[in-house]
């Protein structure tokens, strides 16, 4: 285990390596730059804003002094507007991650007692129910979901402020966040719960007259988790890095907006300072998925 | 374990796979965070990306069965006028609505009254003037700033200077080239604390209105230097930076919210009605119409394009500011499509479809809000400079109201002497010879690219292939500077009132001279020293008069080459609470909200 762990993140650091690498040039090729204005900057602004961002030195010697000043922890200014790029992200990913985890942490618990319930229910109103849910929730995209609920309880009903310079809204960016890994997580714990109930060790596990609830949380429920967090893994990675549709219709200041505007305005440094920061994420995420295996099934080797 | 690397080499690629879906939004949200001017118009027209915004007014009256909902914090005003702002340093600052902040939280020389005149802020009187026109001599009240330091003429020639120095990077400094210069420095003396001499270069006849745009407010020294070590406007990138304005900045969440309290150290605090200003930061215009019909918002200037033609007229709550600025496109004077013509026939073939454009349709049908049809480039209601109004009923260049289907005759004709025949269709159309095949460059955008259809249609009358190509804003832009397009769409909001704003762009050297005139070896394009003459003549002429006479003949010999096709002037949308009152905007979109009341 210790040595699979440490081969684990010396590849972990060469991906993250190769993934810089690849997102620093080719931000580099495509058209446009980070000091485009409508009214044109003057040429002696331009120059040196330049010289200022080492945007003036040739594109390798661009990348080796980016990693130098990263290994230093200087992840540099954004080229927009000088804000400091480390504050900036840790300070738009703690929104995000909050309203990640939490609507994270909605979809998976709803997602397995729905998903038990229907395996269990198979082919009663209960499951068909929760099948015609999931079924809705995994079609509907995010915006059409977050701009029906927009309409319901903020205009139709008046519950909820659509935007409030107080106390912002959660509630509604969470549903909006949580429906489609609910769903799909449901649908993922029914059929692999569906799987398992009918295997031997279950039926052994009935015939020597375990309760009904053990069966179901330690043997059926435990072995079904597999093919669920090989989903929830990446999942959780994804929505704690935050959507930029939702984040734009309820008017909240995550990582997912920042990520597309910084592409829309060539920002270089937060380009890249944002992809790494969502790569090693991604790493994190992949690696913990395959710690989880090993716990939830110990019949699982990482030789 | 190829997959784990596969794995996170696609989060890298979604980086670039964004970029596709994103657009939309984004170049609505860029336009209104960085493009100088015409914000507000671009945002409006720009954003119809959002898709869900039908609906959204079916529950506006559910609250209040008198119209949309109202919230009854008679002490703040709940206001959205974009997304985030790039720099709150009103040095740096270059784009309206952040022009918009910069006058609410900062305060100059002079300001704008609710009837549009310049009136004196700081300075206790309108400026002295020398008889040459080159002295301005200007008298500062006693004033603090908001952490109680007094404010001197020195913050002001400090503030001036930092502008100008080549460090700060403004985009703004040019505005200051009409000071004359001490070496590196601006010639401006401080006899005393509270009195400024400003030596120009020549007489100005808008240096008044220069010295109330929010590039000419003043900075407090201290909190500058102490923050801006590394780069320039870190000091006002976080709530509570030191100001001398109606409001101080107390809160702010980042794409979320700000929240500006009154400052009691503003020296006009006690006339100043609304106690605090919270700005929703949105650029998404369908979250925006909501929250304004749910009456989160008082007062918004974007909604949904959609939803234009069913407000306009109808909704009492609906209004429209006048702006100085105008909606165009552009020809490329270098573009392959003139090779082999001479100048006159590369300027009629412009000038023929200047006239099959329908500008009336562009301005019903994509307009929407009450737009005049533009005939001459400086836009309608522009100053003179001289006390006048620069353009009167005699200086158009053609019938605004009758070009496309009526003069589609004249078109022609223009083109037959530029070496062009036509053959009949029979249906009223016409096949040119030889064809012509062009491309129109636009940012993405729902009422760019509606307007450009619109003008496809009408050049097809006579055989002429348009296709028309939208851009990501940021390509679009470098694009356009470049000169890789044949024709483009153009704008531009002016931000002082002087003709010399709009002429000054297409001088040779200019940066926003997106025509290339002057900028190529082509024969087709025409000579521009002129020009560059011409405006440099303007910019050292005393005499006012003949300086408007200069003006004309600048704007004439533009208009003569036809690379400018000016389609309508801008004006601005806005939204209001009937609870509200006291908010007033000047022609060049900035919006004062201090004296606003609310019941």
């Amino acid at each position: 285990m210790g040595r699979y762990l440490i081969k684990r993140v010396l590849l972990a650091i060469v991906s993250i390596f190769i993934v810089s690498a690849i997102t620093f040039f080719v931000m580099n090729a495509i058209p446009g730059g980070p000091f485009n204005k409508e009214k044109a900057t003057s040429a002696e602004a331009q120059r040196i804003l330049e010289e200022r961002y080492n945007l003036d030195k040739p594109i390798g010697e661009q990348y080796v002094l980016w990693i130098k000043n990263l290994a230093h922890g200087d992840w540099g200014v954004s080229l927009h507007n000088g804000r400091d790029i480390w504050s900036e992200i840790t300070s738009r990913f703690a929104v995000s991650a909050r309203l990640g985890g939490m609507a994270a942490l909605v979809a998976i618990v709803l997602g397995l007692i729905l998903g038990s319930i229907a395996a269990l229910t198979r082919n009663r109103w209960p499951d068909r129910s929760i099948v015609f849910f999931t079924t809705l929730g995994t079609a509907m995209p995010s915006f059409v979901l977050a701009t029906l609920l927009l309409l319901i309880f903020c205009l139709k009903l008046g519950w909820l402020p659509v935007w409030s310079s107080s106390s912002p809204n959660y509630v509604l960016p969470i549903i909006a966040l949580s429906v489609y890994p609910m769903a799909y997580i449901t649908r993922l714990t029914k059929t692999s719960m569906l799987d398992s109930l009918g295997q031997d060790y279950v039926r052994t596990a009935k015939a020597k007259g375990v309760p009904g609830w053990k069966v179901i949380f330690k043997h059926a429920l435990r072995n079904a988790l597999i093919p669920v967090v090989t989903y929830v893994g990446p999942m959780v990675a994804y929505i704690l890095t935050g959507s930029m549709v939702v984040e734009n219709i309820f008017t909240i200041g995550g990582l997912g907006s920042t990520f597309v505007t910084s592409i829309t305005n060539r920002d270089y440094t937060l380009i890249m300072a944002v992809t790494l920061f969502l790569a090693i994420l991604m790493v994190i995420a992949n690696l913990l998925t395959d710690i989880a295996y090993k716990l939830i099934d110990p019949r699982i080797t990482f030789e | 374990m190829k997959k784990k690397l596969v794995a996170v080499l696609l989060a890298a690629s979604m980086a670039f796979g964004l970029t596709a879906c994103g657009n939309k939004d984004d170049s609505a949200n860029n336009a209104a965070n960085n493009a100088g001017n015409n914000t507000n118009v671009e945002n409006t027209e720009a954003a119809g990306g959002s898709d869900a915004a039908e609906g959204t007014e079916a529950g506006a009256g559910a609250e209040n069965a008198g119209g949309s909902a109202l919230n009854s914090d008679t002490g703040i005003l709940y206001i959205n006028l974009a997304s985030e702002p790039d720099y709150l340093d009103p040095a740096l600052n270059s784009s309206v609505d952040g022009g918009c902040l910069a006058v609410n939280s900062f305060a100059g020389l002079y300001t704008y009254d609710s009837t549009g005149a310049l009136i004196p802020q700081l300075a206790t009187d309108m400026p002295e003037v020398s008889e040459d026109g080159t002295v301005y001599t200007v008298k500062l009240k006693e004033s603090q700033w908001s952490n109680g330091d007094p404010l001197t003429a020195q913050d002001f020639v400090y503030s001036w200077n930092r502008v100008i120095n080549p460090d700060t990077t403004a985009d703004y400094a040019y505005l200051f080239d009409v000071i004359a210069r001490n070496g590196d420095a601006l010639a401006v003396e401080t006899p005393d604390d509270y009195t400024m001499v400003i030596t120009l270069n020549s007489p100005c006849p808008y240096f008044n209105d220069l010295m109330a745009f929010p590039t000419f407010f003043p900075v407090h020294q201290a909190s500058v230097e102490a923050a801006d070590t590394e780069v320039p406007g870190t000091w006002a990138q976080e709530a509570g930076f030191v100001c001398n304005g109606a409001y101080t900045l107390e809160s702010w969440n980042h794409d979320e919210s700000m929240v500006y309290v009154k400052n009691p150290n503003y020296y006009d605090a006690e006339n100043v009605t609304m106690d605090e200003l919270h700005f929703m930061l949105s650029a998404d215009d369908t979250a925006i119409y909501a929250a304004y019909n749910a009456g989160d918002l008082d007062y918004i200037d974007t909604v949904p394009t959609d939803e234009i033609s069913s407000l306009n007229g109808v909704n009492p709550e609906f209004g429209i500011l006048d702006n100085l600025g105008t909606y165009y496109v552009g020809f490329n004077v270098n573009d392959p499509l003139f090779d082999g013509k001479t100048v006159e026939e590369a300027a009629k073939m412009r000038q023929a479809m200047n006239l099959l454009i329908d500008r009336q349709f562009i301005v019903e049908n994509v307009g929407q809000s009450g737009q005049v049809a533009a005939d001459s480039f400086v836009p309608l209601g522009m100053a003179d400079g001289n006390g006048g109004e620069f353009k009167q009923a005699d200086t158009s260049y053609y019938d605004a109201q009758s070009t496309g289907a009526l003069m589609v005759e004249d078109a022609k004709a223009l083109f037959e002497e530029a070496g062009y025949s036509f053959t009949d269709n029979g249906d009223g159309t016409y096949a040119i010879d030889p064809a012509i095949n062009m491309t129109y460059l636009t940012n993405d955008g729902s009422g760019h690219i509606a307007a450009a259809e619109s003008m496809q249609q009408d050049f097809a009358v006579l055989g002429i292939n348009m296709e028309i190509k939208s851009e990501d804003w940021n390509v679009f832009l470098e694009n356009r500077k470049n000169g890789n397009f044949t024709i483009a769409r153009e704008g531009w909001l002016a931000d002082y009132n002087d003709p010399i704003n709009m002429l000054e762009l297409f001088t040779s050297d200019s940066g926003n001279n997106d025509m290339q005139l002057g900028k190529g070896s082509g024969e087709s394009a025409p000579d521009w020293s002129d020009y560059d003459a011409l405006i440099k003549e303007i910019r050292n002429t005393t005499d006012f008069a003949a300086r408007v006479d200069l003006l004309h003949q600048a704007e004439d010999m533009l208009m003569e080459t036809g690379a400018v096709i000016p389609l309508y002037y801008y004006n601005d949308i806005y939204m209001q609470k009937p609870n509200v009152d006291g908010i007033y905007a000047t022609v060049f979109g900035m919006k004062y909200f201090m004296y606003a009341t609310k019941n």
